[in-house]
């Protein structure tokens, strides 16, 4: 009976230890790693070993150009991306979440970008933009409409960026809105309309209201989500045309990886991970259930 | 007057069903017609790839000239390899990452210990910072374990799964206290009572956990192009980027098609298991 005391108190530990030491290895070590090595130069061009240099690579991180413009352009994409999925998103949950025949069908169908990874998105939708014969232009020079440069030209990059994702985004973050929208009780929209309040007036006075905290959820989470945005920068724009499409973390890939300076691209990664942390932390706070 | 005014409303109602069907359409065309392209285009030759594209018709959707030129090129270069690659990555980690965040679930929701709320906010934290954010000083400590270009490298970083345990933790939670007295009462392990008494009655957690760390692996690409993009453990999206942007010339129909088969696998499952799969994300987001 003792035995089995002394092996019962080992019982949580025993549960939680695979879960706990892979994330402590796998998630937390590298974000003290990431502080650690940007501390350091370790660039492989460079004939001398690891060095110590101080906030060198944080100081670096302001003064490049480049790596700062890759902050600023990072900064204007999200303020941009993420208040458009989030709006649209919750305007495809209103849109399904309509009790009509066949919405079934409609709903199967959306979710199915939310399965392509956004590395094929990316690929086919880099296809399908092409300026010389992409689908995209074969359409608009169908109509009649002057042939259009989308990821070739700097003024359109980003944007054209903004909509490929937005494809599998808009999808994936209504799923979020439908479920909070068929969770409002159907008493509270009954007496709306009793009230004479019509579709939009219930959708923008009794609906948004009672979906505040899961539009703070999803707007905190796509704004981080997207801040670690690769796939599509790395597969079609490189960062152009003329550094348009030059997102942090692109940059953070193209110092540690291609040109192997590990310290400037932990630098890089230190700040967007001080910034991520600083939504978290608002998220939190926001989302604090209320008594 | 009154006749009227049903009229009305009724012509009101057909207005309205017509603007959602106009608008319900439209986006489905939005989100078929850019595959069905791909898919058509998989199906030509490099030489008519074009054909339908420029200057446009309603054909582009379909394959233009029937040939499997695309699909056979893509296997002589080892395509096959890449997906069978991926199924074993996804079963491995299906197998281990539901272990891992099965037992740890169990514990949150069922086992009193010291420090509880801590750990589970390191769970919580976890999945609010995206492992691709720290995927360059993730890729130094791989690397520094020895463990770049090995199956351990692509598996182990992504067993621990926040939002599995997560998921785990709220369907645990729910199960019925009688369930599990009886068995204790009678004296069995909470090792016993997890195997016996919670896993089977657990498959719909285990099914959405299951969908979505299968999903995840098959789609991830970030973290295999840094660890294993060699040609014996690579996956399959780095297999369709490769084919996709790192040659000299571009291999129009070997896009087409490789794209075509990363795709197929995802929708294929993500279809049928579509409750287990919306309601597994789902459960991070609102309950937390």
């Amino acid at each position: 009976m003792l035995n089995k005391l002394r092996l019962e108190r080992w019982t949580p530990a025993f549960f939680l230890a695979p879960a706990i030491i892979l994330l402590i290895v796998f998630r937390y070590i590298p974000i003290v790693l990431g502080f650690e090595e940007a501390l350091y130069t370790n660039s492989l061009s460079l004939a001398g070993a690891r060095k110590f240099v101080g906030l060198n690579n944080f100081i670096a991180v302001f003064e490049d150009p480049v790596v700062w413009g890759s902050f600023k352009t990072t900064m204007v994409f999200s303020l941009v991306v993420n208040p458009l999925q989030v709006g649209l998103a919750l305007l495809l949950a209103e849109l399904i979440n309509q009790r009509v025949p066949g919405i079934a069908v409609f709903r199967a169908i959306y979710l199915v970008p939310v399965a392509i990874s956004m590395n094929v998105t990316a690929i086919a939708w880099g296809l399908a933009l092409d300026p010389n014969y992409g689908l995209i232009n074969g359409i608009i020079r169908t109509l009649g409409l002057p042939r259009q440069p989308f990821l070739q030209h700097p003024s359109q990059a980003l944007w054209s960026i903004i909509g490929i994702i937005s494809w599998i985004g808009v999808p994936y973050w209504s799923l979020f809105f439908l479920a909070g929208l068929q969770g409002i009780s159907s008493d509270v929209l009954e007496s709306a309309r009793v009230d004479g309040a019509g579709s939009l007036r219930t959708f923008i006075s009794i609906k948004l209201p009672l979906l505040r905290r899961i539009i703070a959820f999803v707007l905190v989470s796509d704004t981080v989500v997207n801040f670690t945005l690769f796939a599509p920068i790395y597969l079609i724009t490189r960062g152009g045309p003329q550094l348009s499409t030059h997102l942090v973390m692109y940059e953070a890939y193209r110092r540690g990886l291609v040109y192997g300076d590990i310290g400037i691209a932990s630098a890089i990664i230190s700040v967007l991970l001080i910034v991520v942390v600083a939504f978290v932390a608002v998220e939190f706070i926001v989302l604090r259930p209320r008594h | 007057m009154n006749r009227d005014h049903t009229t009305l409303l009724r012509l009101r109602k057909a207005r309205r069903y017509i603007l959602l069907y106009v608008l319900l359409i439209a986006i489905a065309i939005a989100i078929i017609l850019p595959i069905s392209w791909i898919v058509a285009s998989s199906f030509t030759t490099r030489e008519t790839v074009w054909k339908n594209v420029l200057p446009f018709s309603w054909r582009a959707f379909f394959p233009a000239d029937f040939t499997l030129d695309g699909y056979h090129a893509i296997f002589e270069k080892d395509f096959g390899r890449a997906l069978l690659n991926t199924f074993f990555l996804g079963a491995v980690t299906v197998v281990f990452g539901i272990a891992v965040g099965a037992m740890s679930g169990f514990a949150f929701a069922r086992l009193q210990f010291r420090a509880k709320n801590f750990l589970f906010a390191l769970v919580i934290f976890s999945f609010m910072i995206p492992g691709d954010l720290t995927i360059i000083p993730s890729f130094v400590l791989v690397r520094d374990l020895g463990w770049l270009g090995t199956w351990q490298g692509l598996i182990v970083p992504g067993l621990a799964n926040g939002i599995i345990i997560f998921l785990f933790r709220q369907f645990f939670a729910e199960i019925p206290q009688d369930l599990i007295d009886a068995p204790r009462v009678d004296g069995a392990t909470w090792l016993q009572v997890f195997m016996r008494i919670i896993l089977p009655v657990s498959k719909p957690a285990l099914i959405s956990a299951g969908v979505i760390l299968f999903l995840g692996q098959w789609n991830n690409f970030f973290w295999p192009l840094l660890v294993a993009p060699d040609p014996e453990l690579r996956v399959v999206q780095v297999a369709v980027s490769i084919i996709g942007v790192e040659q000299q010339v571009s291999l129009w129909e070997q896009m087409f098609a490789s794209s075509t088969l990363a795709m197929l696998v995802p929708v294929l499952l993500i279809l049928p298991f579509q409750r287990y799969y919306v309601g597994g994300i789902l459960g991070s987001g609102l309950k937390g």
